[in-house]
Formats: C-alpha cells, sequence, structure tokens
C-alpha cells in the first residue's frame, strides 16, 4: 500500500473564490453599491481632514477644481487649456488613461480568480522598454516608432506578469507573493537601468540619475492642449477602447468564457473540460499587457525621460488596485472609478491651490481614502454574501413549503 | 455488568427544510455494553448522534446522562460529560505528532507556562498500554496509517475521560485487517467498562462487534434488538423495508450493440487507498445498468475513471467500441461519448453564476456553431438555450438567467439537458435525484426512461435503492469495490440490499 | 516533508540528518568567509574544501530525506565555494572596504526591522491570517513611536506610543479578516495604503515642512564592555542599538513561544487545522484575533527601531519603503518557522548591506543587489529548493458552527 495520508475533513474544499463574492455583490447591489463605497470613504476622509482643523469642504472643493471637473459644467466648453478648468481636466484625463489600464490589469485577473499586486513592476517594466524603444531608433517615422515602442512594453508588460502566472500555473506558488516580489524586482531593476551608470542613463548629464528623453518621433501626438504644456494625447482614446477590448475578451471569445469559468468554479470548469493552469497563464499576461502598455502611454505620451527617485515613488500600479475594487471588476465600473481617482490624484497634487489646501495634506488624503475605500470593497462583499444567502434561504425554504404543500 | 443505563434518549426529533431526520427516536445505552445504531445512508444515525454530541440542537426530545437531563450546546460540553465522538473524518492536525493532538486543549504543563512534552507523551504511551492501542506518540500524524489515526482519536477521547464512546462509521476508511483490529479494540474498551455506540451500515461488522443493535429507516428507528437471534436477513429487511416505491410504468428493454465496456478496473482514492478492485461490466444500447451500494464502496471513483476525471490505475475502458488509450482527461472522454450528469451538481455540473445558457454550452462552447477561431458567438448559445428550455421544461428563468437563481430541480434539468442533447454514446447518470423534491424526481427519471427508449445507453449510479431498483434493467451491486451480484429488473429489495450490507448468502 | 519528531528508537545514535543540514548550510558561509577578512586567506585551497565538505552534507541530508534543508546545504556550500573563489582574486584592498567588522554590525541593523516584522507576520500566519500588511504596521510605528517619543521626552514612551499604533492598525486588520471574514489579502493591501496616507497626512500637519526636531530621545545603544575595542568582534557587536538586541531575543523567545507552551500549541492548531481546534475547546476567534494584535505590535517595534532607533530620531514619508515586504519575504523563505525567519532576514540584511558597500567595485550593479532578497523568495515559492508550506488554513475565514 502507498505512503498514508490524514484524510481530509470535507470543509477544506475551497471557499468561494474573490470573483465569485464580486458576482454576488454585484447582483445584490446594483451600481448603489459602489456609490455607497465611494461617498463612505470621502466622508471618513472629510473627518479626519475636519478633526485635524481644516475646513473639509473647502479641501474637497478645491480638489473638486484641482481635477477641472468643474469644467465640465460650464457649457458651452471652453476648450482652450490656457485657462486653468480645461487645462486641469485635461491633466485628470492623461492620469485617467494610465489608471484605467493598471485597473484593468487587476480587474481582469481578478474575474479569473487570481490576485494581481504586480501592476506597479508590469508598469514600470513597460515603461522602462518604452523609454528604451524611444531613445533608441530614433531616426524612424512617428508611426512605427511609437508603434513599436507600445507593442514591446506590452509584450514586456505581460512576460513580466506571465513570470507570476506560470508559477502558479506549474507549482501553484500564490500569485499573490510572486507578484509583490515581481515590484520590487522591476523597481529596483529601474534604479539600476536609470542610475549613475546604469546602461539606460542618459548620456547628455552623467551626474543625473535618469534616463534618456524619448526621441521627438516616439512621441504620442497631442491632441487637446499644446505639446509643450503637457497636453492629453491620443492614448486617452488607446485607453478607452482597451476598455473595450476588456470587454470583449471577457463576453466574446472562448478564452473569456474560460476565464469567468475558472474564476467562479474551478472544478466545474475542469468538468466542462478546460485547461484550468492555461487559463492561469492567460489570464496573467493579458494583465501585464495593459499595464505595459500604461507605461508606454505615460513614457511615450507625457513623461519622455524617467528618474531613479520617480521610479521609487511611482504609485500609479497600486492605485489600479482600488479603481479596480471599486468598479468591481467590470469595463464600466473600472472607467468611472479611473476617471474619479484620476481626478483625485491630479486634483490633491499639481492641481491643487495651495492656499486653498496644502498639497501634500491632500496627496496623503487620497492615499487614505484609497485604503479605505479598498476597506470597505472588502468588508461589503461579505455583508452582501450574507444578505444574498438570507434572501435564498428563505426563498428556497418557501419553494419547498410549497412543493410540499402541493 | 450492570444493567444500568449510562445514556438515554428520548423522542428525538430534528427537521431542516423539507425533510425529518429523525423522528420520535429512543435510543439507550447500557454500561459496558456495545450498541450498535444500524441504517442506511439518510436513515437519521449521523444526526442522531450529532445532537448527542452537542454538534445540533433538537427541535423535540431529551438527553439523559446517567439519570441526568442534560443539554449540550457545544462538543465541549458533551466531552465534559465523558462522550466522546470519534468522526468519520477525523480532527487531527496532519503536521502536529499524536501526543500533541491528543492533549491539545488540555495540555499538561510544567510550571504553569512550559508545555510538558515528555509527560505527555508519557501519559499517552500509559494511555496506549492501559487500552491496548499501539501507537507511537512522537511520530506525526502525517506519517501514520489511516487506522493508527483512529485510533490516536480514540485515545483523544479517552484522554478526556471518555466513558461514553460513539464511533462513526469507523470501518469506512479502514482495510480488512485494520478493522478485525478495531473490533478487537472495541471488545477491550468494553472489558474496560465503557460503553460503546457503534454506528455503522455494514450487518457483518454490526453482528461481529455488538450487543445489542438499534435500526434506523428513514429517520425513524425501526427495532432494538439483541445480538442473539439476529440475522443479517432479518437486520436487511428492518433497514432497506417495504415501502410504496416511485415504481414507474417502464416498456421492457430492447438491448443492442454495447455501448461502454470496463474490463478489470482498478482506481485509487486521494488517499491512494484503492476504492475500485477489479470491475468489469458492460452497458448496451437502449438499457439502463443501475449501480447500486452504499456510499463509500468505490461509487464515485468509478465514476470518476470512466468520465475522466480520475486516472484508473489499471483495466481498459471503451466507449462504443473503441478502448481509450494514454492520458485521460475529461475532454477527452466527452469527446469519445461520454455524458456525465455529475453527483455534485453546484460544485462539479455548474457554473452557479454563468446563465442558463453559458451553462449548456459548457462542453461545446469552444466549437463551431458556438465560436469559430476563438470568437464566441453569444446569439448562438441563446439559441440553443431557448429550444433547450422548451424541450426540457427547464423553469424558473430564462436563458440569461443565472443558474443561481434556479431550484435544485431546475438546476438539475440544466445538467440533465446539456448531457442529453450532446446525444452521447454512454450517459453515465451520479445520484441524479440528490436534493430534489419529487416532481424533480420523477422528470429525471422519465427523462432517464425516455432516453433509453430512444436507444442511448445509460449507466445509473444511484445510492438510493429505490431509483435503481425501479429504473434499472440490470443491476449490479458494488460492495467494497467489487461487483457482488447482478440481478435483473424486478428483483426484490431485500435481495439486493442485503448484497449491499456486505451480506453472503450461504451456499445452497 | 521535514520530520521534526525523530522516532525514539533512532534518538542519539546517529546525527539527525537535520542538523547535519544545517551544519552545511553554516559551513557554506564559513567557505565564503574564509576567503574575504578578518580570514582572508589568498588560496583558494580554503574555500573549495569547506565548500565541498558542506555540499557533501547537504546530499547525504537530502538522501536521508531533509529535502528543503539539505538542498539549500548544497546551494549554501556551491556559493560559498564560487563566491569565495572570487574573492581570492579580488584585490586585497577591495575586499577590505568591503568586509570590514563593521559589515557585521550594518547586517544587523538593516535585518532588524526584517526580523521584527517577519516574527510578527509568523505569529498572525501561524494562526492563520494572511498579513500583507506588515508595511502598514511598520510605517505606523515609525511615525508614531517618533511622534511619541518627540512629545513626551523619552524614547520608551515612544516605543510605547509606536506598539499601541501598531496593535490598533492590527485590531482593524483583525476584526475584517476574523469578524468579517473579508478578504484577508484585500485587508492587507487596505491597511498599507490607509498607513502611508495616515502617517504621511500627519507628519505633515503636525510637522509642517520641517523634519522632525533634532534631539528627540532615541533609544540608546549597548555598548559591551570589554568587547568594544577588541579586533573583529568590537566594530562588529560592541556598540549595537538595544532594539536590536531585543529583536535578537524575540527569535528564541517566539520559538519558545510558539512550539513549547500550551498557547503556542493552540495557535499553531488554530493555522493548520481550526475545526479540529475548536471542538477541543480552543476559541479560534479569540486567538487570531489576539495573533494579529501581537503582530501588528511587532511589526511597529521594527517600524520605530527605524525612527527612533536607527534613524536617531527622524521620519520621513513612507520611511519603511518596502521593508515590510522584504520581512514577508524573510518570513516565507524561512518557512514560518523562528529561526528560518531569522536566517532569511540575516541574510537578506547582509545583502543590503554589501550592496551599499559595492560601488567599490561598480557602481549601478550595487542596486541591482538589492533585488537579491526578492529574487530569492521567487524561488522559494516556486519550490525550487523544497517545498514552502504556509499552515494549511492560512487564509481561509473560520466559521464556527
Amino acid at each position: 500500500m502507498s505512503a498514508p495520508t490524514a484524510t481530509v475533513p470535507p470543509e477544506q474544499e475551497p471557499s468561494p473564490s474573490f470573483a465569485v463574492r464580486l458576482g454576488v455583490a454585484q447582483r445584490a447591489g446594483g451600481i448603489v453599491v459602489p456609490i455607497l463605497t465611494a461617498v463612505l470613504a470621502f466622508l471618513a476622509g472629510g473627518i479626519v481632514v475636519a478633526a485635524t482643523g481644516h475646513n473639509p469642504w473647502t479641501a474637497y472643493r478645491g480638489i473638486w477644481q484641482g481635477a477641472g471637473f468643474n469644467w465640465l459644467f460650464h457649457v458651452p466648453w471652453d476648450t482652450n487649456t490656457v485657462h486653468l478648468d480645461a487645462f486641469n481636466l485635461s491633466q485628470t484625463l492623461l492620469v485617467t488613461t494610465t489608471l484605467i489600464l493598471t485597473g484593468l490589469a487587476v480587474a481582469f485577473p481578478f474575474r479569473c480568480g487570481l490576485f494581481n499586486i504586480g501592476g506597479q513592476g508590469q508598469y514600470l517594466v513597460g515603461l522602462i522598454v518604452a523609454n528604451w524603444v524611444g531613445v533608441s531608433f530614433a531616426s524612424w517615422p512617428t508611426l512605427p516608432h511609437v508603434l513599436l515602442g507600445v507593442g514591446a512594453a506590452a509584450a514586456a508588460g505581460a512576460v513580466w506578469a506571465g513570470i507570476a502566472g506560470f508559477l502558479k500555473a506549474a507549482t501553484g506558488a500564490h500569485e499573490v507573493i510572486s507578484t509583490i516580489m515581481l515590484n520590487w524586482v522591476a523597481i529596483w531593476g529601474g534604479q539600476y537601468l536609470f542610475g549613475q551608470g546604469g546602461p539606460l542613463q542618459n548620456t547628455q548629464n552623467p551626474a543625473a540619475p535618469e534616463s534618456g528623453a524619448v526621441a521627438q518621433s516616439a512621441h504620442i501626438p497631442v491632441f487637446w492642449g499644446s505639446p509643450e504644456l503637457q497636453g492629453l494625447d491620443v492614448g486617452f482614446f488607446v485607453a478607452l477602447a482597451m476598455l473595450a477590448v476588456f470587454w470583449v475578451l471577457l463576453n466574446r471569445t472562448t478564452l473569456g468564457y474560460e476565464v469567468r469559468a475558472v474564476g467562479y468554479n474551478p472544478d466545474a470548469a475542469a468538468y466542462g473540460g478546460i485547461d484550468v493552469r492555461r487559463s492561469y497563464l492567460v489570464a496573467m499576461a493579458i494583465s501585464g499587457g495593459f499595464a505595459g502598455l500604461a507605461g508606454a502611454l505615460d513614457m511615450l505620451g507625457y513623461l519622455f525621460q524617467f528618474g531613479t527617485l520617480d521610479v521609487q515613488a511611482s504609485q500609479i500600479g497600486f492605485l489600479g488596485i482600488a479603481v479596480a475594487l471599486l468598479g468591481r471588476n467590470t469595463a464600466v465600473g473600472t472607467g468611472i472609478a479611473a476617471f474619479l481617482f484620476g481626478g483625485l490624484l491630479y486634483g490633491t497634487t499639481r492641481g491643487l491651490d495651495p492656499n486653498v489646501f496644502d498639497p501634500s495634506l491632500a496627496g496623503n488624503l487620497t492615499s487614505m481614502i484609497q485604503g479605505l475605500i479598498v476597506l470597505f470593497v472588502g468588508a461589503d462583499i461579505f455583508i452582501l454574501y450574507l444578505w444574498n444567502a438570507r434572501r435564498k434561504v428563505r426563498s428556497r425554504r418557501r419553494r419547498l413549503h410549497e412543493a410540499a404543500a402541493a | 455488568m450492570t444493567e444500568q443505563t449510562v445514556l438515554e434518549l428520548r423522542g428525538i426529533t430534528k427537521r431542516y427544510p423539507g425533510i425529518v431526520a429523525n423522528d420520535h427516536v429512543d435510543f439507550d445505552l447500557r454500561a459496558g455494553e456495545v450498541h450498535a445504531l444500524l441504517g442506511e445512508n439518510g436513515a437519521g444515525k449521523s444526526t442522531l448522534m450529532n445532537v448527542l454530541y452537542g454538534l445540533t440542537k433538537a427541535d423535540e426530545g431529551e438527553t439523559i446522562v446517567r439519570g441526568r437531563p442534560v443539554s449540550f450546546s457545544s462538543a465541549r460540553d458533551a466531552i465534559a460529560a465523558g462522550i466522546g465522538m470519534v468522526h468519520q473524518h477525523f480532527m487531527l492536525i496532519p503536521v502536529m505528532t499524536v501526543a500533541e493532538n491528543i492533549v491539545l486543549g488540555v495540555e499538561p504543563s510544567r510550571n504553569g507556562v512550559l508545555l510538558d512534552e515528555a509527560d505527555a507523551e508519557r501519559r499517552v504511551a500509559e494511555l496506549s498500554r492501559q487500552f491496548g492501542l499501539a501507537v507511537e506518540p512522537g511520530a506525526l500524524v502525517s506519517t501514520i496509517s489511516v487506522g493508527q489515526q483512529q485510533r490516536v482519536e480514540i485515545l483523544k477521547a479517552l484522554y478526556r475521560g471518555a466513558e461514553i464512546l460513539v464511533l462513526d462509521e469507523p470501518t469506512a476508511v479502514l482495510t480488512p485487517q485494520e478493522a478485525a483490529e478495531l473490533f478487537e479494540i472495541v471488545r477491550s474498551l468494553k472489558a474496560d467498562g465503557k460503553s460503546v455506540v457503534f454506528i455503522s451500515h455494514k450487518l457483518n461488522e454490526v453482528l461481529e462487534v455488538a450487543d445489542r443493535i438499534t435500526v434506523l429507516r428513514r429517520g425513524r428507528r425501526i427495532d432494538t434488538v439483541p445480538r442473539e437471534g439476529a440475522t443479517e436477513e432479518g437486520l436487511a429487511r428492518m433497514m432497506v423495508g417495504r415501502e410504496v416505491l416511485l415504481r414507474v410504468d417502464k416498456a421492457p428493454p430492447a438491448p443492442a450493440e454495447v455501448a461502454l465496456e470496463v474490463e478489470d478496473l482498478h482506481v485509487r482514492d486521494d488517499r491512494g487507498l484503492e476504492k475500485v478492485r477489479g470491475v468489469s461490466f458492460s452497458v448496451r444500447r437502449g438499457e439502463i445498468v443501475g449501480i447500486a451500494g452504499v456510499d463509500g464502496n468505490g461509487q464515485t471513483e468509478l465514476v470518476e475513471a470512466i468520465t475522466g476525471l480520475r486516472a484508473p490505475e489499471s483495466g481498459r475502458i471503451a466507449v462504443a467500441g473503441a478502448t481509450l488509450h494514454g492520458r485521460v482527461t475529461a475532454r477527452r472522454m466527452l469527446d469519445a461519448g461520454v455524458g456525465h450528469i455529475p453527483e455534485d451538481r453546484q460544485r462539479r455540473g455548474l457554473v452557479l453564476e454563468f446563465t442558463i445558457a453559458e451553462n449548456l454550452a459548457l462542453h461545446d462552447y469552444h466549437r463551431p456553431p458556438d465560436s469559430r477561431r476563438g470568437w464566441l458567438f453569444p446569439a448562438r448559445l441563446l439559441e440553443r438555450a431557448a429550444r433547450l428550455i422548451a424541450e426540457f421544461d427547464i423553469r424558473g428563468g430564462g436563458p440569461l438567467t443565472p443558474a443561481r437563481a434556479l431550484s435544485g430541480g431546475n438546476q438539475q434539468k440544466v445538467v440533465v439537458a446539456r448531457e442529453v442533447a450532446r446525444n452521447p454514446a454512454v450517459l453515465v447518470a451520479a445520484q441524479p435525484t440528490r436534493g430534489l423534491d419529487v416532481g424533480a424526481i420523477e422528470y429525471v427519471h422519465r427523462r432517464l426512461l425516455a432516453e433509453r427508449d430512444t436507444g442511448h445507453a445509460i449507466l445509473l449510479v444511484s445510492l438510493e435503492l429505490d431509483e435503481v431498483l425501479s429504473l434499472a434493467d440490470r443491476i449490479l451491486v458494488l460492495y467494497e469495490g467489487r461487483i457482488v451480484g447482478e440481478h435483473a429488473a424486478g428483483a426484490s429489495e431485500a435481495e439486493v440490499g442485503f448484497e449491499m450490507l456486505g451480506g453472503r448468502r450461504q451456499a445452497a | 516533508m521535514t520530520n521534526h519528531a525523530t522516532p525514539l528508537s533512532t534518538r542519539g545514535s546517529v546525527p539527525s540528518p537535520r542538523a547535519v543540514a544545517v551544519a552545511g548550510i553554516v559551513l557554506g558561509v564559513a567557505a565564503f568567509w574564509s576567503a574575504v577578512p578578518p580570514v582572508a586567506a589568498r588560496s583558494p585551497l580554503a574555500p573549495v574544501a569547506i565548500g565541498v565538505v558542506a555540499i557533501l552534507a547537504g546530499v547525504w541530508a537530502v538522501a536521508r530525506g531533509v529535502r528543503r534543508v539539505g538542498w539549500g546545504a548544497v546551494a549554501s556550500g556551491a556559493l560559498g565555494l564560487g563566491l569565495g573563489i572570487l574573492a581570492t582574486r579580488s584585490s586585497a584592498a577591495n575586499l577590505q572596504v568591503v568586509f570590514r567588522a563593521d559589515l557585521v554590525a550594518q547586517l544587523l541593523v538593516f535585518a532588524t526591522p526584517l526580523t521584527f516584522g517577519a516574527l510578527g507576520g509568523m505569529v498572525s500566519e501561524r494562526s492563520g491570517v494572511v498579513n500583507v500588511g506588515l508595511e502598514g504596521m511598520m510605517l505606523m510605528g515609525a511615525f508614531w513611536g517618533v511622534y511619541g517619543a518627540d512629545k513626551s521626552g523619552t524614547w520608551a514612551v515612544g516605543l510605547l506610543v509606536a506598539v499601541l499604533a501598531g496593535a490598533l492598525l492590527a485590531l482593524l486588520h483583525a476584526v475584517w479578516a476574523v469578524h468579517l471574514r473579508a478578504d484577508q489579502i484585500v485587508s492587507g493591501m487596505a491597511i498599507n495604503f490607509l498607513a502611508l496616507g495616515i502617517t504621511g497626512y500627519f507628519f505633515e500637519q503636525l510637522y509642517h515642512k520641517q523634519n522632525i526636531p533634532a534631539g528627540v530621545s532615541s533609544i540608546p545603544n549597548v555598548r559591551i564592555p570589554g568587547v568594544s575595542g577588541w579586533g573583529f568582534l568590537g566594530p562588529a557587536i560592541g556598540d549595537l542599538n538595544l532594539l536590536v538586541w531585543v529583536g535578537i531575543a524575540f527569535v528564541p523567545l517566539s520559538y519558545l513561544v510558539l512550539f513549547k507552551t500550551p498557547v503556542g500549541l493552540r495557535l499553531r492548531a488554530c493555522g493548520e487545522h481550526p475545526r479540529a481546534a475548536d471542538t477541543v475547546g480552543i476559541n479560534v476567534y479569540a486567538l487570531r484575533y489576539a495573533a494579529v494584535i501581537v503582530s501588528g505590535m511587532l511589526a511597529a517595534l521594527g517600524g520605530a527601531y527605524l525612527s527612533i532607533g536607527f534613524g536617531g530620531g527622524s521620519f520621513s514619508e513612507n520611511m519603511t519603503e518596502g521593508r515590510g515586504f522584504i520581512a514577508l519575504a524573510a518570513m516565507i523563505f524561512g518557512n514560518w518557522r523562528p529561526f528560518g525567519a531569522w536566517g532569511a532576514a540575516l541574510l537578506f540584511g547582509f545583502s543590503t548591506a554589501v550592496a551599499y558597500r559595492l560601488p567599490v567595485y561598480s557602481g549601478s550593479a550595487a542596486t541591482l543587489f538589492q533585488a537579491l532578497p526578492y529574487v530569492l523568495t521567487l524561488i522559494a515559492v516556486a519550490g525550487v529548493i523544497g517545498r514552502s508550506v504556509p499552515p494549511a488554513a492560512d487564509g481561509r475565514p473560520y466559521v464556527r458552527q
């Protein structure tokens, strides 16, 4: 007889995956719950602001204006970005572009039951590769140069995430741990590459730990505002298109069918003949592609150069987690949440009038709100799960009584 | 040995939505006796013991321990009252030693802070010597055999001063030798003055070890008889009973060519135990072959092997004449023509978050007309769903309703519809009516017979003997991994039930 | 899987394979160490000889079933051998710069917050609650510790405040994970974001644009009399911060509590098989709450060391800079055991310390070296060197029936 093992108690069965819980939540709460979550978080933030002696109303209004949201309400719309409101909104949309993609990078694997915390690292990898392509190949015409940069970056992000996906598929290694580790490898890799003596450091100024500047031919065309003053580039439409791609992938392809099946119920998926491990790998690779694309659009859209300090300070990949969770891992939700967070991020930093509210305070307020939103999302799922379960038990009891009486 | 009653359960009633698990059951246990609780699956044995042990609260009735009425709200209370339970699924921690598992919660300590490991091991060794339960205190639970693990569970109860021991289907996980050792242990516990409740469905075991036997059937106590004078036939008759069956009228079978052939199949479970030990049979088109047996005798593994969810250790499977070689996957079996109605529709059969249409497409979504080159056509899925919903009378929603919202019966209809509509060479139906109400059961039965009449081959594996008897044209009895009997339609319940419980006929 | 309880019959007769494997790891380190100051043997024979012995010890252990530590010994021996040979080829002057005696001191300094964090994470996960919020708890400890020390004038109060802050944040995680049964990783990440925001906000609010004023009471160093001036040991361990020693002391302490006391046994039972623990009367909820709060306190101590120990009374936004995640990595790399986690923390501390001195060889390569802890952990979770096995019920919310 082969080696004996202990009996496994029945409830060591897999607990419902995050995708299931979110699915339940969606059905129960619809759009009300995310709005409520955001409102609660802002309320809590406001309490902190008030408790420390500031006026939350002026603070939030300052952030609102800083984000340029007030521009939307002044019809007819004045598109001249010399005016502050228009400029603010264009900048908010610039950040929204990135957040849509880093949000999708989290949302897509969530639908497959995977938690991708590696968006930051995948973003950086894409950014680095885009920078390299942008600096090299300077003699190329614009369209192929940009396409190459964007394509290579997305591929690089896909590979980076694919490492974690491969480890999960082949060894069962938990993707949370491996993506966190890969994040830091990317961060240190970036610091090495752009730092003093690093291979991608700019050649003009050896004292500065910065990357080279992307050649003009690789700049993504700007369509709103002036390129000198960091206008909104066409990448914004690419991001919007990716929302559609996300939706199409999930709902109109066999790949999406498999990803969703695995996310909801790996046992049934296997029974139906789906290769669960392959789905994990593919889902992670696609998500890395989204994040890498975000890096490319940022680098070739308005950053053009990146230093080691920027590598350290960047948090936009992590913000994607909050975006995806608030948006319930759907295309529309992610888009709206990205817009909200984009406004919050810009409106509390460069967009904020320092006389109204201190930007460094506001920036940290953003982090707090981000944390609260993620926290509330974590809890409301459970509350809704219970609520839904209670409703189901009651209705099932009713049905059984009816059947018995019949 | 005194006639003193140490435990009495009076009028225990426990209701769950839709069924009465225990219906005014009386049970008493005398000091120093082994009292067997005998019954099929679903008879109410485990529920009764859960009530006793404080894991569930009874709706009516009372529990009296040593003359005093008690009310247990948790396992802790029961343990404090001297009742110890050895569950079917062990509550042992694999990465800890035997001694650690036994003393957990009541650990001996040196000067109040440190764990006294040596003392723990000493006490465990002493206890094991006293009761003849050989274990190695310092061994990790993950390294010892299942039989030894069970002994650890028993020691756990004895360590806490249990005078009354409840053993729940203890031989379900044991080899025959280990079972024999267990009976020795039970006898020595008795000799030490302990009282034992022995829960089982196996006739031969019960007759070997028990002093008295109480038979439960469908939540009711049928009778309590002493060992002397009890026979296997008599007990089987009490257990299986003579009841009004849901007999469905059916036409005589017209079996054609062989659709499924299984030859000398051996299958091991996750723990490495051989659960299917050389099974051979065949199923022809136009007939229903039913496999009867009590849960745990190898049905699950047999079905998994035939449907590609578990690789068999050895043996041959041929579908529609073609033997299947090489790597076994679910998709291969599906493509070869095996349809599968799984025994756990919510876990295996359906993706509850998917719509009815998406669930119906689970096996074929990757093929035309549902998709082409990876591009999915939802309209085709909806078409198929509308067609099948009408054909199979699925109620509770339309093609876009999530499966979660349907009743159990309608969920099963979705599974049946999906499998049947694919026109498989052989349809394997495992517990197809589990958890369904009467109307849904009737529907599934009618459907299976309809499929049979249109020339399909059906392998029905069910724990409900009534179901097998009423539907099957040929009945095979599975006991401990082997086919121990074959009957034609019309066989009596007593006969078949007898074999299911391991009964052996005397040579005529 | 490694059997940490040897059968009674073989105890005492043959050295346990596990001990041999551990010795192999130590020998591997020694192989490398023989080629660098203070030993600084110039002939490659020394590292080769010691390294080979280490490899053999590892192979012997693997053959006897101790896979994970055995392969670790083989790896350690091979690396020690290889790096030792490299070291003998490098110029003696360069070696002197890198491997001064105070390298050991620096190693311990970097390893201390990691040790606290890893031990904290271990306590929480051993009870069954995943804690990726170590970074946030550490950060809270760093800020509130220095704030407390500043306002009260003594570092002791600062430590108390730090521990309290960490405990409160951990309480939040505990409620979410144990009571609300939320996804524990989501909750942990939320904690990290919250802590970043809270500490940054109040740092701005309370100290405006300036840094913490100089002269804040900071945790004193411990000068060991008689050792301080003495050869190699002096600069190595003669003048280390108190908290460094506390951190080191916590390692055997946590081992003792976790593996030698009833409380520790019950805690581990909650993390392996909560239902079994429940049926024998253990209060799983209460123990998990306690474990998570303790983990917060420990992580906060690590953070406080950064600000009022090593930092001498300073703070900067996001001061922890990912150390909480390295601590998480150390815990995993150390297989959820106290000494293993500590060994990993020392290893990671060593690589960071060396990274700071590598510019003597190549400026930029030093940066890459900082990624080593993460790469090592990736290899560990991939199960390349034996399987990394968390407590069986880790991350699974428990529902009492």
